[in-house]
């Protein structure tokens, strides 16, 4: 076990010391998932709107694909934008393959349903008169919709906490997609990975506690804004 | 008279492609007036209550505003009416947030603070103590009048109320009326109000109007009679009453009709009184006295058994009759005064 110990000591010390190869993951991990967030959210919350709050023909076949895509692989999605970000593929010649947009636009397809599915939960599960009291204090259509992300506001934001928690953990689609260059596309979990089948421990270790304080960042955030 | 503020044409409304939850040919509310809605549960008056207020497209026909044809979100109407629902809905934001929110949609949010203490005090509520308080911090009968602050703030043009009276203890209930009453005084506002207290809604209302199965019944229908009927002697149908009497009708469409009594056709008589052949008669005690404000005529409720009959009396009748809740009197009308209902 000393080598786990020694391992977290040396992590402590590659942190505090501002070891430029682990915060170059770090921040690759902040910017991509920063990219694919806004990316999910920018798309998601309108959609789970949508399906939250309107009743339409085929609603339960399109609530039940987007609750099935929840447990999506994150290889199979890796493999996907591979084959459409590769020379061969219909995308090729966007160049995006083994850079961060390209790892973006993976994790932007993990994230998706988690925020689609969560939103339309919380729109769903917020009261049935909210509609009618809106509408009768004078809300045009526009103001309807954002009065009632509002009040959705704390299932909104769990839904996007549960994504960036799913896009920042991920391996499969940093991996195949970004290639896991060393200084460009290695992200945390790429390089915990990569690091732990070398053996050295010390900056997986360091990343991890990384990881974990991202985790406690986003989830106090959360709490907080919970409160008020 | 005043120009109606609604005009109703050919209504008929239905939820996902249903039957019709309501169904009504013509209808005007006169603008200042209050109308009262009575009606048993599901006899379409939430319905009613919120195509008035532009929340619902009806299925077919039209609904006027001053004259002009209206829908939902349209400009015509979305800062002039409101409604209050049954079970009100505070936002999650503070008191003042909640009754300012309407204020804001009208840009006047600027120091709205004089404008919300005061809608805040015509339901009975201290802006000092309840502005800054959170949707949760407030009591169910609190939470239904902010709602209703949040209404009068606006100062609208019709006021729907629906049930307003249903959650809160008799002292909010005398507030609310009295916020209802001065809102039509000071302001003009025409209100439509759904209430199962009718006692309440017949202090404050110009008229009432009784629906039924989604239809408007005829003024002074306010008696219905349930059923089940059995086939009797003389080609009557009749009811045997719980603790003793006999209801008679005329042949209802099935054996669970509902028929219709208007309050005009009952007479009242001292208990013991001989009755003409032929007439039902029943025994039964005073149960409710309540003024009817516009017409300064005397609602009776009469408790026969569990059954509960309306009748309308002049204040000289009730005089002659020494009547007061508990006391003792037999009631007299003709089965052929007895309409039926359309089978749902």
């Amino acid at each position: 076990m000393d080598f786990l110990l020694g391992g977290f000591v040396t992590a402590i010390q590659l942190l505090l010391t501002g070891d430029s190869e682990t915060y170059s993951a770090v921040f690759a991990t902040v910017r991509v998932s920063g990219y694919s967030m806004a990316a999910s959210l920018a798309l998601g919350v309108p959609g789970g709107f949508f399906l939250g709050h309107f009743d339409f023909r085929g609603k339960r076949q399109v609530r039940l694909v987007v609750d099935t895509l929840l447990a999506l692989p994150t290889v199979l999605i890796g493999l996907l934008v591979y084959a459409f970000l590769s020379q061969r593929g219909p995308l090729g010649e966007w160049g995006l393959l083994f850079t961060l947009p390209g790892i973006a636009i993976g994790q932007t397809f993990l994230a998706l349903p988690v925020v689609v599915a969560l939103t339309a939960t919380a729109v769903e599960a917020m009261d049935r008169h909210l509609r009618t009291t809106l509408i009768t204090l004078g809300v045009s259509r526009t103001q309807l919709l954002l009065s009632i992300l509002w009040e959705g506001r704390l299932g909104i934001l769990a839904a996007a906490a549960t994504a960036y928690g799913r896009v920042t953990t991920e391996v499969g689609v940093s991996m195949m997609v970004g290639g896991n260059i060393k200084w460009l596309t290695r992200t945390m979990t790429t390089a915990i990975a990569l690091e732990t089948n070398k053996g050295q421990f010390a900056m997986g270790v360091a990343l991890g506690l990384v990881l974990m304080a991202i985790a406690f960042v986003v989830n106090f955030s959360v709490f907080f804004l919970r409160r008020r | 008279m005043k120009p109606p503020l609604y005009t109703i044409r050919s209504l008929v409304h239905a939820y996902d492609g249903g039957p019709p939850v309501l169904a009504i040919e013509r209808l005007s509310v006169a603008a200042g007036s209050i109308l009262g809605l009575v009606g048993p549960n599901g006899s379409g008056k939430s319905t009613l209550l919120k195509l008035l207020a532009f929340v619902e497209k009806p299925t077919r026909g039209e609904i006027r505003f001053k004259d002009r044809p209206a829908a939902p979100f349209s400009d015509a109407v979305r800062f002039q009416v409101t409604l209050l629902t049954q079970e009100p809905y505070l936002m999650r934001r503070s008191v003042h947030a909640n009754v300012a929110y309407g204020l804001k949609l009208r840009g006047r949010s600027r120091d709205c603070r004089p404008q919300v203490a005061a809608a805040l005090s015509l339901v009975g509520l201290a802006a000092e103590r309840f502005a800054d308080r959170k949707w949760y911090q407030l009591s169910g009968g609190e939470a239904q009048r902010v709602s209703l602050a949040a209404r009068l703030a606006l100062q609208p043009e019709a006021l729907l109320l629906d049930e307003p009276t249903a959650s809160v203890d008799a002292a909010s209930a005398e507030l609310i009326k009295a916020a209802v009453i001065r809102a039509r005084d000071q302001w003009g506002t025409t209100l439509v109000i759904a209430s199962h207290d009718r006692q309440w809604l017949y202090e404050i209302c110009d008229d009432s109007l009784h629906l039924f199965r989604g239809r408007i019944l005829e003024s002074g229908a306010d008696n219905l009679l349930f059923g089940p009927w059995q086939p009797g002697p003389s080609g009557f149908w009749h009811k045997p009453l719980a603790g003793g009497g006999v209801l008679r009708v005329p042949p209802p469409p099935d054996d669970q009709a509902v028929g219709v009594l208007d309050t005009r056709a009952v007479s009242l008589t001292a208990p013991g009184a001989a009755s003409p052949q032929g007439l039902n008669t029943l025994d039964g005690v005073v149960s409710r006295l309540v003024l009817e404000k516009n017409t300064r005529r005397i609602v009776a409720t009469i408790s026969v058994g569990l059954l509960a009959l309306t009748v309308k009396l002049d204040p000289e009748r009730l005089q002659a009759l020494h009547l007061y809740p508990g006391k003792a009197v037999r009631i007299h009308f003709a089965p052929q005064a007895v309409a039926w209902c359309d089978p749902a």
